[in-house]
C-alpha cells in the first residue's frame, strides 16, 4: 500500500499545478484570439 | 489554423491528463524513497528541464535582439524569461515538498536548493532591470546585455555546482556516471512528461509572444 501522507502531499501539488496552468493557457488562448480578432 | 490550434490544445490536455494517470498507475514505486516522494520526479524534472530551455530561448532571442534592434525579440526575451522564472519557481516548489517528505524540511542548504535560488535571483534581477529602464530601446539593449551574463551562470548552477558538492540530492538524472538510474516504465513516464511540459511551454510562450505582438502594433498605431 502506498504511504498515504506522501502521495496526498505529490499528487495534490503535480495536479493543482498542472490543472493551474493549462488553465491559464486556455485564458491565456481564449483572450489572444479575441484582441487578435478585435484588430 | 484555428481548429489545428485547437485540436493541439485539446491533445496537450489529454497527453498531460495520461502523464498524471501514468505518474501514479503506471509508474512502479521507486525504491530507497519515503512512501510515493519519488513520483514528483515526473514533474519537477520536467519543469527543471523546460526552465533551461527557457532560458536557453531566452538566450537567442537577446542575441537576436542586439543584432536587430527588433522590439519583438526583445518581447521574446522577456517572454521566455517570464517563463523560465515561472517553471524555475515550479521546479523549487516541487522540489520543496519532496524535501519535506524525504528529509523532513521544506529547506535543507542543499547545493542544488542553493543554486536554484541564485538563479531565480539572477533572472529576477533580469526583470528588475527591466523596470527600472524607462527607454524602450535603452531597456531591450541592456536588458539583452544582461541576459547574456545571466546564461554564463545557468549551466554552472544547474549542472556544475550538484556535482562537484555532496548533495542530499537524488542522483538518478544527473550524476557523475552520465547516465539515467532509472526502472524503464518510470523512464517512460519521465520522457512523456518532459514532452508534455515542453509542449506546454511551448504554447504558454507563442502565447505570450503574440500578445506583444498585439501590444506592438497598437503602439505603433497609435503614435503613426
Amino acid at each position: 500500500m502506498p504511504e498515504t501522507s506522501s502521495l496526498f502531499w505529490v499528487a495534490a501539488v503535480t495536479v493543482v499545478i498542472w490543472v493551474g496552468l493549462f488553465s491559464y493557457c486556455l485564458y491565456l488562448h481564449a483572450r489572444v484570439r479575441r484582441l487578435e480578432e478585435g484588430e | 489554423m484555428t481548429r489545428l490550434s485547437n485540436i493541439l490544445v485539446w491533445i496537450l490536455g489529454a497527453w498531460l491528463a495520461v502523464v498524471c494517470w501514468a505518474a501514479f498507475h503506471y509508474a512502479p514505486t521507486a525504491q530507497g524513497f519515503v512512501g510515493e516522494s519519488a513520483r514528483i520526479v515526473f514533474f519537477h524534472v520536467p519543469q527543471a528541464w523546460v526552465a533551461v530551455v527557457a532560458f536557453c530561448v531566452n538566450l537567442v532571442a537577446s542575441i537576436r535582439y542586439l543584432r536587430t534592434r527588433n522590439p519583438l525579440d526583445d518581447a521574446r526575451a522577456a517572454a521566455a524569461a517570464g517563463l523560465g522564472l515561472l517553471f524555475s519557481i515550479l521546479a523549487t516548489a516541487t522540489g520543496s515538498i519532496f524535501a519535506k517528505v524525504m528529509w523532513g524540511s521544506f529547506w535543507n542548504w542543499d547545493p542544488r536548493e542553493v543554486s536554484i535560488a541564485i538563479l531565480l535571483l539572477v533572472y529576477a534581477a533580469y526583470f528588475a532591470l527591466r523596470q527600472s529602464v524607462a527607454d524602450e530601446e535603452r531597456r531591450g539593449t541592456l536588458a539583452a546585455a544582461y541576459a547574456v551574463l545571466a546564461f554564463v551562470t545557468m549551466p554552472f548552477l544547474v549542472f556544475v555546482v550538484p556535482r562537484i558538492y555532496w548533495s542530499l540530492h537524488p542522483d538518478t538524472i544527473i550524476n557523475t556516471s552520465g547516465t539515467i538510474k532509472m526502472e524503464s516504465r518510470m523512464l517512460q513516464v519521465l520522457l512523456g512528461s518532459v514532452a508534455g511540459f515542453t509542449g506546454l511551454f511551448a504554447w504558454l510562450y507563442s502565447l505570450n509572444v503574440r500578445l506583444a505582438r498585439i501590444a506592438l502594433r497598437r503602439r505603433q498605431r497609435e503614435e503613426g
